[in-house]
């Protein structure tokens, strides 16, 4: 999945596991910023429904200077509350509105931006507290009319920024159950070396939902001049985005109450993702969890792993006699998805289009920001000529595991050397599951689709 | 993490690192170290709970972790004593 339990640590603490972080222009000269937690929700949650952590530190983390390091940074922080202690359940009648009395436990937020200046303390701005998240999706005794309920929990801050943080239907599709059994890639399983009949893929994500934290932002206080740039080809208009969950190096049961948990002491990063499955397929498994604790700038100790990835070895062997090209580049440095992945792709190979950003080598989700949204978006984003789609940036409904993984095995590779040609079978690859997607998104924010019911959707 | 001596870091924290509340395994520690270095009032001011951790007790090498900080130490005679109240 694209981090999801990605790593053998964070696997054991999901309201810690960024999931995905997506990054893209939205309209009024805006940016949006998605970044999930809380991976596979069964919708059948009770009587504990999903929630965030009131003792983990969620950042989005802006890097506008090419250097690894946070420029700026959103901070949420959660707090958890019962309201009626004499009930087992979650809410005792219909909720209808994030003030019913009949909704027990809630869940409120604080924002707080953080800006990095040279040579000073950082500036510290609280922008908002008490901000409510929505309740889960229960049924439609309980939520009779979810989207208006979570619709009332976007809030517009004095400071001009929308947020949202709250249940979501997961957006990432992928046939998971195939890739991991020995990287097979329905609907292509008769041409893999242990071969089987081909069979449509499955989506290993299908009806599960996510905690999304979005906001969205004036490009204006992303830039590195506070510009909003229209022009792609200046340096000004890149940013890197990642999204990172941290704990507290100390945790201890309190003294008085002994079934209460406290954090003390400095917060230390768990979790991070720019890149989707950056960490899940290049990162070996023995060093996930270093890397989740690391910043983008430290990126350059497993560059390594992108200069010579593990899966465009595996390709030719798997599937014997599909990939001759890749087989033959197999050993050449992967300049191509270096780039991609930790520099930007430089100006020159695609035309009109950069978002290189220097030559940091760091794990940054990077969007040029003065592309506009475009009108007719492309699944395959800039692999199908449309710019505004992954990697620059990633859309919700980009097909991120078919780009990485034709990328993967060549397909990018001509942007670096125009001799080399891709085999024919780049071109048809892709997730099996796009073809039988079901997944419904939102015209507008926080656009990942309305969270699945319990009561519709049993646990799967 | 920021290493200083005990004498200095006795000194200049205001959390009192002996006097700590929440943290009850560390309170008799706290008056056997009083003994030989007395913290004030003011010292003992901090609320909030504590955790003290030793990282290496051949060194003295402990580690308090105190609000949204790390300080590291040498005290080798907190930590014998804090081994003998274990035993």
């Amino acid at each position: 999945m694209s981090s999801h339990r990605e790593a053998p640590g964070i696997s054991k603490d999901p309201v810690a596991d960024n999931t995905d972080t997506y990054a893209f222009r939205t309209p009024n000269n805006t940016i949006t910023i998605i970044t999930n937690y809380l991976p596979v929700e069964a919708p059948a949650g009770g009587p504990n429904f999903y929630e965030f952590a009131d003792d983990v530190l969620y950042q989005i983390n802006i890097d506008n200077d090419g250097d690894g390091h946070a420029n700026v940074s959103y901070h949420f922080r959660f707090e958890t509350r019962n309201t009626n202690p004499n009930t087992f359940l979650y809410n005792t009648g219909p909720i209808t509105t994030l003030n019913d009395a009949t909704w027990n436990r809630r869940q409120r937020y604080s924002v707080t931006k953080v800006e990095q200046r040279p040579g000073r303390r950082p500036k510290v701005t609280p922008l908002a507290s008490g901000v409510p998240c929505p309740p889960c999706n229960i049924g439609p005794r309980s939520t009779p009319n979810y989207p208006d309920l979570a619709n009332q929990a976007v809030k517009q801050l004095k400071s001009g920024e929308l947020v949202f943080a709250g249940q979501r239907a997961e957006g990432f599709f992928v046939d998971l159950g195939s890739v991991f059994d020995l990287g097979t890639l329905r609907p292509f399983q008769d041409m893999h070396l242990i071969s089987t009949a081909a069979a449509p893929g499955v989506d290993a994500l299908a009806n599960v939902n996510v905690h999304s934290i979005a906001i969205q932002v004036p490009i204006s206080d992303l830039t590195r001049n506070h510009s909003v740039p229209t022009d792609p080809m200046k340096p000004e208009a890149v940013i890197g985005v990642w999204g990172s969950a941290k704990r507290q190096k100390g945790t201890a049961y309190d003294r008085d109450e002994d079934h209460r948990r406290y954090g003390v002491g400095p917060w230390k990063q768990v979790s991070r993702l720019g890149n989707p499955l950056f960490n899940e397929v290049i990162v070996p498994l023995d060093r996930k969890d270093e890397w989740n604790s690391v910043k983008p700038w430290a990126d350059e100790r497993f560059a390594k792993y992108v200069r010579q990835p593990e899966l465009a070895a595996l390709l030719p062997m798997l599937y014997p006699k599909t990939f001759p090209n890749l087989k033959a580049l197999n050993g050449t440095e992967r300049k191509d998805l270096v780039a991609i992945l930790l520099t930007g792709i430089p100006a020159g190979p695609i035309k009109g289009f950069q978002n290189f950003t220097g030559t940091t080598l760091a794990d940054e989700l990077r969007l040029n920001v003065a592309i506009p949204p475009s009108p007719t978006p492309k699944r395959l984003g800039i692999l199908d000529g449309d710019l505004a789609g992954y990697p620059n940036g990633r859309r919700v409904t980009d097909d991120v595991v078919t780009i990485e993984l034709r990328a993967v095995a060549g397909a990018t590779y001509p942007l670096i050397d125009s001799t080399f040609k891709p085999d024919g079978a780049v071109t048809v690859i892709e997730d099996g599951t796009f073809k039988n997607l079901k997944r419904t998104f939102l015209n507008n924010f926080p656009y990942l689709g309305v969270p699945y019911s319990g009561y519709n959707v049993p646990a799967a | 993490m920021q290493p200083v001596s005990r004498r200095k870091f006795l000194a200049t924290s205001s959390a009192g690192a002996l006097g700590v509340a929440g943290a009850a395994a560390i309170g008799p520690m706290a008056s056997a170290a009083a003994a030989d270095d007395e913290p004030t009032p003011d010292q003992l001011a901090h609320t909030g709970p504590a955790l003290l951790q030793v990282h290496d007790a051949a060194k003295g090498e402990v580690e308090l972790l105190i609000e949204e900080r790390s300080i590291v130490f040498t005290d080798k005679r907190l930590v014998a004593r804090m081994l003998r109240a274990s035993k």
